[in-house]
Parts: structure tokens; sequence; C-alpha cells
């Protein structure tokens, strides 16, 4: 059990201990098999069969999903009572990491086990799940989630799709037309959201056979080709009353709850991708020679392999430690709780912030991540022959679905607001407290004894500047502020990389005393090398909102204390960088 | 009827190895462990043999070595063993292949096992050793490197793989012990539920001294890296140039010509 339980967007304006977050070094022996299974049975059973899945064999994906379920992957997020395994958020995770490696087959897998089965889980009535959770689960049914429009994307509220109370009350009668539905084509139960009267945004469980409901022709992407995606049609498709799902009127505490999850999954999923491309990246690297050495021996290519290990280990840290957060509150709900799922929800909700972070920041690793691996390849990186190619492709998406990162890094200010109006968060008097600092700057000595001491220092600092910001914003416009997307976007920046290098450097600090001499040192050189990058991006980000909000004086004073407050010792660098990019290379892999 | 499969855990063969310090084995620090391949296969065999029999009878695991073991054993009882055997030795690695026998052999003398599953042999030490060695010390007959298994009322009929590619049939009575080879079978992979079911399952823990009378037969003397061999010369060119080339090379360097 954790000694604390943090509330969302919390590690703002409190320090968090090493103790008190989850790391994979963490992971109990049965999460580690179950993480084995998973990358046992995607190695040996879906990558050989990655050329003919890429060419829409879609049959094929069906029948590997089938073989998902008699492993009992498919039930990792299914209640017992409907036997289902009900397992933690981080074996959850660790399972969506290791699927990544499938490439298309995990976009399958994913809109399955998340969009797909989730909304079923957390709404469904017994009659519901009783009907339909058995066959999701054991791969028997494909399952689909239909929020987006032609019209609506972002705006999903604005959903065009109407259901109409047959004149016998026993059917909705669904006309719209849903885009962009992952598993649309080989789906056999979709999660439909339509407005009960033109009004009443309402999700409804829809089964293919469903007289009225048709499926579009395969859209031609760019990436993940192998998965499916399609328009979803209905035309007074007739839907039984008891299908409908959840409350009328409610859908969208369905839509985005269910996303929550979608996005914390999609990090970790993005994450494990990250790892198997830059394994790509190296090995290439140990094998191309130039100049009658391997490149891997250039400190151009080095660098590029240091800074991607070293924001994959955040990448790691941060995903890891949200799945602790979750499943540290998710614990304090008894089981036997009436409107268990409603707790769940809520338990879930406190970590909108997280998640949307999550999201952002992975899917911005993983972008960073393949761009590099196809540099290393050359003019090969180019070539649909290499594994590097497809890579660059398939990462795409993954900043647009499930909330572009846009919509989820505009989130990020947005919560951490509502809580401050609603008392949740004291962060109007830690904003000022953080004035105060800004005026009367502290003189502190460094305790270097312990161990990432400028690190520690680093983050309270930041934390700081992100308050000052924060505090002047909404000083400045007041309740308009929500109108002021750079400015909200530059203070989700801050907020992102805050939470990434803490997560790296708790990580650190907590598995550092068990490693040995030689991973102690690689994993002190990812912190010094992620600290640096991440606290760039932090300093500009921060220096982006300073301009935006202020002038004059108070502009200087802002920017003074910001670098101040953004202010690290990166002293040694160079020689991190090429220790995580030695050790990397002598591994072949990502170290971590 | 008692079945008991005696598996091992071994460093992922992807690793890159150095000698340890004493230069007698290699060093352990960051390795990723598995279970030894062969052993999958022991214990796969013994998993469909215990489906066969079904109630009444009874499959343990058994494994030498230190905590981490544990992790191999937590395999076994996913994929179906019914119990299992942690002799706890962490110094198993420094033991020849007599003792590592002695010490199973000794713990099963009294168990009255029908029947017991190795691995051809260890993918890391390599001796194909322990198995054949723990049947001549519990006095029960053996067969070796079986590629195909099937039991019937007390009677094992064993199918071996023998040099050049030959196939022998072997048949012996219980009590037995065989060791298995590739191709024996494809092992399963445990499922989430049994994962998770393998969780209530015992493990017995041994001390390995409480077991171990022998002393070793053999020690290793050096653990080291094959020197390292000269390059290779390549030659270029066109076809005769290159056998002019290559007859000058063998006549002066070597003695096939000569």
């Amino acid at each position: 059990m954790p000694a604390k339980l943090f509330k969302g967007a919390e590690y703002l304006i409190v320090e968090t201990d090493k103790n008190d977050i989850f790391t994979p070094e963490d992971f109990s022996d049965e999460q580690r098999q179950i993480g084995d299974t998973t990358e046992q049975f995607v190695l040996n059973e879906v990558v050989p069969l990655r050329e003919e899945i890429e060419h829409h064999n879609l049959p094929l994906t069906v029948e590997l999903m089938k073989k998902c379920g008699e492993l009992g992957l498919l039930m990792i997020d299914a209640p017992e009572e409907y036997g289902g395994l009900e397992l933690d958020k981080a074996t959850s995770m660790l399972a969506a990491e290791k699927l990544s490696q499938a490439g298309s087959f995990s976009v399958t897998y994913s809109a399955h086990t998340g969009i797909g089965t989730l909304p079923l889980v957390y709404y469904g009535t017994k009659e519901q799940k009783e009907k339909y959770l058995h066959k999701i689960i054991s791969g028997e049914w494909i399952a689909a989630y239909c929020l987006t429009e032609p019209g609506s994307g972002s705006d999903a509220l604005g959903a065009a799709a109407t259901a109409t109370l047959s004149a016998d009350g026993k059917h909705y009668i669904l006309n719209g037309t849903k885009q962009f539905i992952t598993n649309g084509g080989m789906a056999n139960l979709f999660t439909v959201f339509a407005k009960i009267d033109k009004q009443h945004f309402t999700g409804f469980l829809v089964e293919r056979n469903t007289e009225g409901l048709s499926i579009g022709p395969e859209e031609n992407k760019m990436g993940v080709r192998g998965s499916s995606t399609t328009q979803v049609v209905l035309e007074d498709a007739r839907v039984p009353v008891e299908n409908l799902l959840g409350e009328i009127g409610k859908g969208h505490k369905i839509a985005f709850n269910v996303l929550n999850v979608g996005r914390f999954k999609l990090g970790a999923a993005v994450t494990g991708a990250a790892k198997v491309s830059l394994a790509t990246g190296i090995k290439y690297a140990n094998e191309r020679k130039a100049f009658g050495v391997t490149i891997g021996t250039f400190g151009a290519i080095q660098e590029k392999i240091a800074d991607m290990s070293a924001a994959i280990f955040a990448s790691e840290s941060l995903i890891y430690r949200l799945s602790g957060l979750i499943d540290d509150r998710l614990a304090t709900i008894p089981k036997d709780t009436p409107n268990y799922y409603e707790s769940y929800q809520q338990g879930i909700e406190e970590y909108s912030l997280e998640c949307a972070i999550a999201k952002v920041f992975c899917s911005e690793v993983l972008a960073d991540v393949v761009d590099a691996v196809v540099q290393i390849h050359g003019g090969y990186g180019f070539i649909q022959e290499y594994a590097a190619e497809g890579y660059y492709r398939d990462e795409r998406i993954n900043r647009i679905w499930e909330g572009t990162n846009e919509i989820n890094r505009l989130l990020i200010p947005g919560i951490i607001l509502r809580r401050a109006m609603k008392g949740e968060i004291p962060l109007q008097k830690e904003a000022m407290k953080a004035f105060e600092s800004l005026m009367s700057p502290s003189f502190d000595e460094l305790d270097d004894s312990v161990p990432f001491a400028a690190e520690k220092v680093l983050i309270a600092n930041l934390k700081q500047a992100f308050l000052v910001l924060a505090g002047s914003g909404v000083q400045k416009f007041m309740d308009t502020i929500k109108d002021e997307q750079e400015i909200l976007l530059a203070v989700a920046d801050l907020a992102i990389n805050i939470f990434a290098i803490e997560s790296a450097v708790l990580r650190a600090e907590k598995i550092l005393p068990k490693l040995s001499e030689s991973k102690k040192a690689s994993v002190s050189a990812a912190v010094k090398v992620f600290t640096f990058n991440g606290t760039e991006k932090a300093a500009s980000a921060a220096r982006r909102a300073a301009y935006y909000i202020e002038e004059g004086d108070t502009l200087t004073m802002l920017l003074a204390g910001i670098r101040r407050f953004t202010k690290y010792d990166a002293t040694g660098l160079l020689k991190a960088k090429r220790q995580l990019a030695g050790a990397s290379i002598e591994a072949d892999k990502y170290i971590f | 009827m008692k079945l008991l499969v005696c598996i091992k855990q071994v460093p992922d063969l992807e690793s890159r190895f150095k000698p340890n310090a004493e230069g007698v084995w290699y060093n352990e620090t960051d390795l990723a462990w598995r279970m030894n391949e062969y052993d999958e296969f022991a214990v796969e065999q013994a998993i469909r043999l215990r489906e066969q029999l079904g109630e009444g009878s009874e499959l343990t695991v058994l494994s030498i070595g230190p905590e981490r073991v544990v992790e191999a054993i937590k395999k076994a009882l996913a994929m179906g063993c019914d119990n299992a055997v942690h002799i706890q030795d962490p110094a198993a690695a420094t033991k020849d292949p007599w003792q590592i026998a002695s010490i199973i052999s000794t713990y099963a003398k009294d168990k009255n096992f029908d029947l017991i599953f190795t691995g051809m042999q260890s993918q890391d030490r390599g001796s194909a050793q322990v198995g054949v060695t723990i049947a001549e010390q519990l006095g029960i007959p053996c067969t070796t490197t079986i590629v195909g298994f099937e039991y019937d009322n007390g009677a094992i009929t064993a199918k071996r793989e023998l040099e050049g590619g030959i196939k022998g049939i072997v048949k012996l009575k219980t009590p037995a012990l065989v060791t298995c080879q590739l191709g024996l079978n494809v092992p399963r992979y445990p499922t989430l539920p049994n994962i998770m079911k393998a969780k209530k399952k015992e493990i017995s823990a041994i001390t390995a001294a409480d077991l171990l009378r022998e002393e070793p037969l053999a020690t290793t003397a050096s653990f080291h890296p094959p020197a390292k061999k000269g390059g290779g010369i390549v030659l270029e060119g066109d076809v005769g140039t290159l056998v002019d080339q290559l007859i000058g090379i063998l006549k002066e360097k070597t003695a096939v010509l000569r």
C-alpha cells in the first residue's frame, strides 16, 4: 500500500517522495510474467505476419484477436464477475506496451480493449454485460467506439447523429455517420453516441447486424495501414431500448471518462513503440559502417541515441508513476460499494490531467524517436524495406487521436483552474507564495551529498515558475484566460515537463541503491540528459508564456525569475551522453 | 501417479557475457534470466502427461538456485504444474553436475516419483549430465534427447534423436527419467488467468545444504572467451586472377600443394 494518496494535479504544489511512486522496477513476478507472455505472443505470432497484416488481411487480424482472447489478453480490465481478471492498471499498461511492437495489430488491440470494451464495463447494466462482455473478452467479437463524425472531431459533443424513440417505445431509431472508426471493418459491437431528440447526448450498444447499420470502405491511411478504419453509417438503425448505455443525456460522461484511460493507455503503447524503434536504430548504428567504422562510434549518432534513451526513460517513468497513482486510488474503493464503477470512474477522473500529460508527452517522445531513427538510417530510413520507415509513418496518428495534442494541452491548465476554483488545490495561496519567492530569492547551499540534489531543487523551482506564470495569467485575464490558447499551451508545456522530469528523477532515486555500478552510471546519465533537455523545453515555454502575458517592468521581473527558476547545472552533460550511448550500443537495445 | 520436472534458470542468451572475477563462471551482474529452453520442453511434456492422467496425478516442479529462480518456478506453475520445490542455493553455479544431480536425487529418493522429466542440457553449462546422473543415482532407467513421447499404463514409448538425423524408438517402464530435446513439442504460453491462479500454488523451500552429500567430481579450471582469430583475407578481381592468387597463397602459406 502507498504511504500517501495523491490528488490529481497535486504534484505541481507538493513535493513527492520517491517511496510514494510506482516504477517499472516494482513489478511483481506475476506482472512480469504477463508482460512476458504478451511479448512472446507478439514476437512469435504477430510480428512474423506483419507484412500480411499491413496489407489489410483483416481475417488474419480477427484470428489473432481470438488468440489474444485465449491467452487472456483481452480480459485484463474486465470484472471477475463476468469472467474477467480485473487486474490493476500497471498490468494493463504493461500489456499495452508489449503489444505495441505489433504495429497495426496493436491498434486493433488497443481500440478493442480500451475504448471498445470499457464503456460496457463501466456503464453497462448486468444484462448488457452478461450478453456482450464474454464475447468481447474472449475475442469472439471485436468492439469499436463511434464518437467522431465527419463534422465533429475535437468538439465531440457537437455530434449530429440522432436517436428517436420508436412509436411502440421498443427501439431507438439511430441516424448519422461516424467517422474514422477504428476496427470498423471487423467489429461486431459498436458503442455509438447520438443525441436523443437532437439534444440528449447518449451512448448506445449497437450490434453489427442491426438493420440500417452499414460500414464504409476502408480509409487509405498514412500509417498503421493494417488496422481497420472506416465510416459507420446509421440509416434508421433500430436499436433495442435495452441497449441504451448509461443514462439518457449522460453520454458525455462515458465519452470523456473512457478517453482518460484511452489517453493513458496510448501513452503506454507509444512508450513500447519508442523502445522498439530505438532498438532498431541502435542495431543499425552497430551494423552500418562509414569511413571504415560502425556509425555508432560517431558522436553525432551517439548523441541521438543518448537523447532518445533518456527521453524514453522519462516516458516510462511517467506512465508507471501514473499507473501507481490510479491503482492506489482505485484500491481504496471496496469492491462491494454500490455503484462501484461510478466511484471507480471518479478515481480515474481525478487524474485526467496526468492522463492528458501522458498522452502528449509520450506521443511526442515517440515522434522524436522515430524521426531520429530514420535519420540514423540515412537514405535507407526512407526506404520501405526498412522498419524505420514504417515506424515513422505509424507514429503520426498518435499526436492526433484520443484528443489531439493541442486539445490535451488545453485541458491541462483548464483542469488546474477548475480544481483551484473549487478549492481542491490551493493554487492561489501557492501562487502568492511563489510571487514572494520571486522577489526574495533564497541562497540555500545545495546539499550534494544526496543523489540528484540539483535536480530536486530544480523541480521545486520549476513548480515555482509554473505557479508564478499561471497566477500572472489568471490575474491578467481573469475568466477570459480560457480564450488565450497560446498562453494555455505554453503553461501546459511547463506542467508536462515538470511531471516528466520529476517522474524520471524520483524513479532514479528510488531504484539507485539496488543497481549495479554500471547501471547506476547509466541511470544517473539518463537523469542528467533528460533533465537538461526537459528544462530547456520548460524554460522556453515559460519565457513564451511570460512574453504573452506581461510587458514592461513586470515582464522584466518575470523573465528574471524564470532565468533563476530554470537554472540547471548540467556539468558533465557530454560525458553523460557518451556514457548512455556507449551502454546502449554495447547492449544493442534500450537499456532500462 | 507422481511426476517431477526439474528446471534451471539461465541467462537470456542474447546477453553480453563476461567472465566473473574468479574466472571460473560468467559474471551475473545485470543479466536477464529465463527458463532453460530444453526445460520448457520438459515442463510442457510433463503437463501434457498430467492432463492425460487427470485426477489423482500430481506434477511437481523443482529448481535449484538463488531467490531469483522463483520466477522460473512460477512460470512452470502458470503453465500447469501443481506445486513446486525451490532448493535454495545462492552458490548453485559453483557446483558440478554430479553435486546438482545428487541434491535432486537425495530429495527425490523417498518421494516415489513415477516419472522425472528434465531438459536435455542447460543452455549455459551444457553438460547434459544432470538428468542421466539423477537416474543413475536413483537406480531407475532413463532415455535421453527425446523428440517424441507417449505414455500408456506404466509404459513409455520415447522417440530419440540420434546422430545423422536417425531416430530411435525406446520403450521403458516407470519409474523412469527422460531428458527432452528441441522438437519434442511447442511449449504453451502461460495464459493470464493461469498466471494469476498460480499465485495460490505452493512453493516449498528447502536449503541445498540439507540435501548435499557429495563432493564435486569436476572443477572448472577456467572460464574465458575464445582467443581472437586473425582476420581473413578477402580476394577481389576476376576469376582467373583470383585462382592464381589463391594458388600462390596456398603454396606459400600452407602445405597442401607442396
